[in-house]
């Protein structure tokens, strides 16, 4: 049916396929524990290959019962990572009707305000926005407000006299929805020890969901965006208007007004 | 161009090997499961 010449170059193309294929998921897994116990599972599969060509037959016979499990242990080991990539595929261009995009532009301005006055102040603070991953969890755990986003209660609520100003505040639907939230930490082995708790709650939040944090850093007052495992440094009050419209309204085409 | 092919490039080596390895298992695996 095929031509020789078709099977001579099969292997390569498929090698090609392969390499393609596992390059972005070792880009996947980059930075997280994850990697560290992918890269063991490596190993033990070169050993195995070793010991295949050396007719090690003890060693083939361990090695391959551990391999016929290996899936289920993979699961279980990798079910954050998996979760989360789940979650990504799951959030189609077509979800994005959700998005209320009303609700996202008549907040921008209290947050602007609420984020730079406690920035020249140098209140911490640290605020999630919920997108199309729930944060319902988060929110339980949390002091429930539900008032409207205005930027003298975001203020108050981060003084350091207010009884809820540890933890996050996460807003949704235009509402603020709970305060004194506590954030999943972030255990990405890359990060640098100097970055704080909150900043590390921050990134930890984001890679386990959609949602964009936005951080005031109480040491320096610097303000910083965090999304999908990542800080994103913002420079004036413009430049945070644009990023967070960008992060928080739908990609490609949302319906901007 | 230079630095895309140069970032990564432990990981795109572990991923080749990768590759190689699953193909080559793959294409031996009736003596493995022997």
């Amino acid at each position: 049916m095929y031509s020789p010449t078709w099977y001579s170059i099969k292997p390569f193309i498929e090698i090609t396929l392969l390499w393609i294929f596992f390059y972005y998921i070792l880009v996947f897994f980059q930075g997280t524990r994850a990697f560290q116990i992918l890269k063991g599972f490596i190993y033990l599969l070169l050993i195995f290959l070793v010991s295949h060509f050396l007719d090690f037959d003890a060693l083939n016979w361990i090695l391959r019962q551990f391999f016929a499990i290996s899936i289920v242990v993979l699961v279980i080991l990798f079910q954050q990572e998996i979760r989360q990539g789940f979650a990504r595929l799951g959030q189609g261009k077509f979800l994005n009707w959700f998005m209320l995009n009303e609700d996202v532009y008549a907040i921008l301005d209290d947050i602007e305000d609420a984020v730079f006055s406690l920035s020249e102040k140098k209140i911490g603070c640290i605020m999630a926005i919920e997108k199309q991953t729930s944060l319902k969890t988060f929110i339980d755990n949390g002091v429930a407000i539900d008032g409207m986003v205005t930027s003298e209660l975001i203020q108050t609520i981060f003084k350091h006299e207010s009884l809820i100003h540890d933890g996050g505040i996460i807003l949704r639907a235009g509402r603020i929805a709970a305060a004194a939230c506590l954030f999943p930490l972030s255990e990405n082995q890359q990060l640098s020890k100097i970055i704080g708790t909150r900043h590390r709650a921050a990134l930890g939040l984001t890679e386990q969901t959609d949602a964009v944090v936005v951080i005031v850093s109480e040491e320096t007052g610097d303000v910083s965006l965090a999304h999908e495992g990542r800080f994103i440094p913002v420079t004036g009050k413009e430049r945070f208007k644009i990023i967070l419209k960008e992060l928080l309204v739908s990609q490609e085409d949302g319906e901007k007004q | 161009m230079k630095s895309f092919l140069l970032n990564n490039l432990l990981l795109k080596l572990l991923a080749l090997g990768l590759a190689i390895i699953t193909w080559v298992l793959y294409v031996n695996r009736g003596m493995i499961a022997g």
